[in-house]
């Protein structure tokens, strides 16, 4: 491990709390600031209330939508849940196929993994080699009794952007629901809910300098009464998400969505200029391949693989560099990355991608020791193996 | 700050000092492959196991004067247990021949390796097993091997 403070290009698994934001949290902590549970009809209930009533509509303002379409949750992976099963179980006596895509999210695939447990029948739609899912392909799996379509705006691994509103139409022709997991493109690219016609919308704060364990999701009017919850106690959200209300992080939220509806633009820009630098620098490595859609992506992923090198030696040789592997690379797992299998990676390219996540903080002289240390990594491991 | 490999197999992955190849024309001093061979019997033998597709492949290759081991060096493709396994080995073999090895049981235990990986070290065991059978060590010091 190098003795300088380590790169961090790992902004699509999380990003750092922009002060503002956590400024904003900390007024909602402590005795002398708005602590009251939002539920509670007394003075510092109500003070609560507009506070989480604020950032509601802050939230809301980021995707276009009304205040009221949306349901506080505890991030993007319960936000999906809700989606999915809530829609699903809900809607079950009319239909119980599903759709969706080998690409997708762990928190999309395992409530379907779920759902199918529980007799439903899940079609898995095919991509092409960028990661694009070609909205004929979803013509043809809509059936009579399709109940949900669930199609990720941008891709966590490879940030392919799909193209929500040519699905959404066909759905909408077909009058099945579209539910949309935008954890990886909200406050990244321009999401709005009336021009992409979704009926869900599942994002999250941490991807967008706000805090962990908050997220949202959107549902179009006549969704509402089509969810069932997963959580009860207290009916609160209207009945669709009980618990007591995390002002702070809400709060926090609310903040960091009015940020990113500022700043997205100029962080696309900043993000697309160093991945265009961090991709020039790593194309002067031989046998270096892009993975994912060269330009139909979100600015700030860039993942490649490395031909004859193994994952995960690479990433555990880049001590100086916060960055993931596209494989599930953890003390546990040694899997390929399915998300590049589906895409006609073989399992050795597969294994041996990196993902570059960069953020609103990543500097130029940050890209210049990735591309230092990469370059570094990958000749000494090409020169050891058999 | 916590590393996910542990102490032991960082360091060794760190330090592959032990990877590469072997020659007659490199062992010993200035020695040709000729005056190696004819003046020392020196012999370099290898064993390979594994494929890249699978995630693993590793070879040793052993020099030997006569039945004594000398040099130890391989070639690996793998994760960084896979590559720390075979730097230690290789370590362990030139400091005590054969007999020092031990079962691929005993270096999970002694580098720390998780449970999961246990396939990737039986396939540095093969690599190992069919190097010293070409060096005809083997079934004797295999068999020490499997102890």
């Amino acid at each position: 491990m190098s003795a300088a403070e380590p790169v961090y290009l790992d902004y699509a698994a999380t990003s750092p709390v922009d002060a503002r934001v956590a400024a904003a949290m900390s007024e909602c902590l402590t005795r002398d600031g708005v602590f009251g549970n939002p539920s509670s009809l007394h003075p510092h209930g109500r003070l609560a209330r507009e506070r989480v009533e604020h950032a509601r509509a802050q939230v809301a303002a980021l995707i276009h939508a009304e205040p009221q379409q949306l349901v506080w949750t505890s991030g993007a992976t319960e936000s999906n849940n809700l989606a999915i099963l809530g829609t699903a179980r809900a809607a079950a006596r009319r239909g119980r196929h599903l759709i969706s895509a080998r690409t997708e999210h762990k928190a999309v695939i395992d409530p379907l993994h779920r759902l199918e447990h529980e007799g439903f029948q899940v079609t898995w739609l095919d991509t092409d080699q960028y990661g694009m899912i070609d909205p004929q392909r979803l013509r043809a799996a809509l059936r009579d009794d399709t109940a949900l379509v669930s199609i990720m705006h941008a891709n966590n691994e490879i940030g392919v952007l799909q193209d929500i509103e040519a699905l959404a139409a066909i759905c909408r022709e077909r009058a099945v629901p579209l539910h949309v997991d935008a954890a990886q493109s909200a406050g990244k690219v321009a999401v709005d809910v009336r021009r992409l016609q979704c009926d869900l919308l599942s994002f999250t704060a941490h991807k967008m300098y706000g805090p962990k364990g908050i997220g949202a999701l959107y549902f179009a009017p006549a969704r509402r009464a089509a969810l069932q919850p997963l959580m009860f106690g207290g009916g609160h959200e209207r009945g669709l998400r009980s618990g007591t209300l995390a002002v702070h992080q809400i709060v926090g939220f609310g903040v960091a969505c009015e940020l990113a509806a500022t700043a997205w633009q100029a962080d696309a820009e900043h993000c697309e200029r160093l991945r265009t630098r961090l991709w020039l620098g790593l194309q002067a490595i031989d046998g270096v391949l892009l993975n994912g859609h060269p330009t139909a992506r979100v600015a700030n992923i860039l993942n490649v693989s490395f031909t004859g090198i193994e994952g995960e030696s690479l990433l555990m040789g880049l001590g100086e560099l916060s960055l993931s592997t596209g494989s599930a690379c953890n003390s546990d797992s040694d899997e390929p990355s399915y998300v590049l299998r589906a895409l006609g990676r073989d399992t050795e390219l597969a294994q041996s991608s990196l993902r570059f996540s960069l953020g609103r903080y990543s500097t130029e002289a940050d890209i210049d020791r990735a591309i230092a240390a990469v370059t570094r990594e990958v000749r000494r491991l090409r020169a050891i193996v058999p | 700050m916590s590393d996910p490999l542990g102490p032991q197999v960082r360091r060794l992955f760190e330090a592959l000092a032990h990877a590469g190849e072997l020659s007659a024309a490199m062992v010993g001093a200035g020695a040709t492959p000729a005056d190696a061979t004819a003046a020392h019997a020196t012999r370099v033998v290898s064993g390979e196991a594994g494929r890249e597709r699978r995630g693993t492949r590793v070879r040793f290759t052993l020099c030997l004067d006569g039945d004594r081991l000398l040099e130890v060096r391989y070639r690996a493709y793998g994760c960084p247990y896979t590559l720390a396994a075979c730097e230690w080995l290789a370590r362990r073999l030139e400091d005590g021949g054969p007999g020092r090895i031990g079962a691929p049981g005993e270096w999970a235990q002694a580098l720390q390796i998780p449970p999961a990986r246990m396939g990737r070290l039986l396939v540095v065991e093969d690599a190992l097993r069919a190097a010293l059978a070409a060096a005809g060590l083997s079934p004797a010091l295999s068999a020490t091997v499997s102890e």
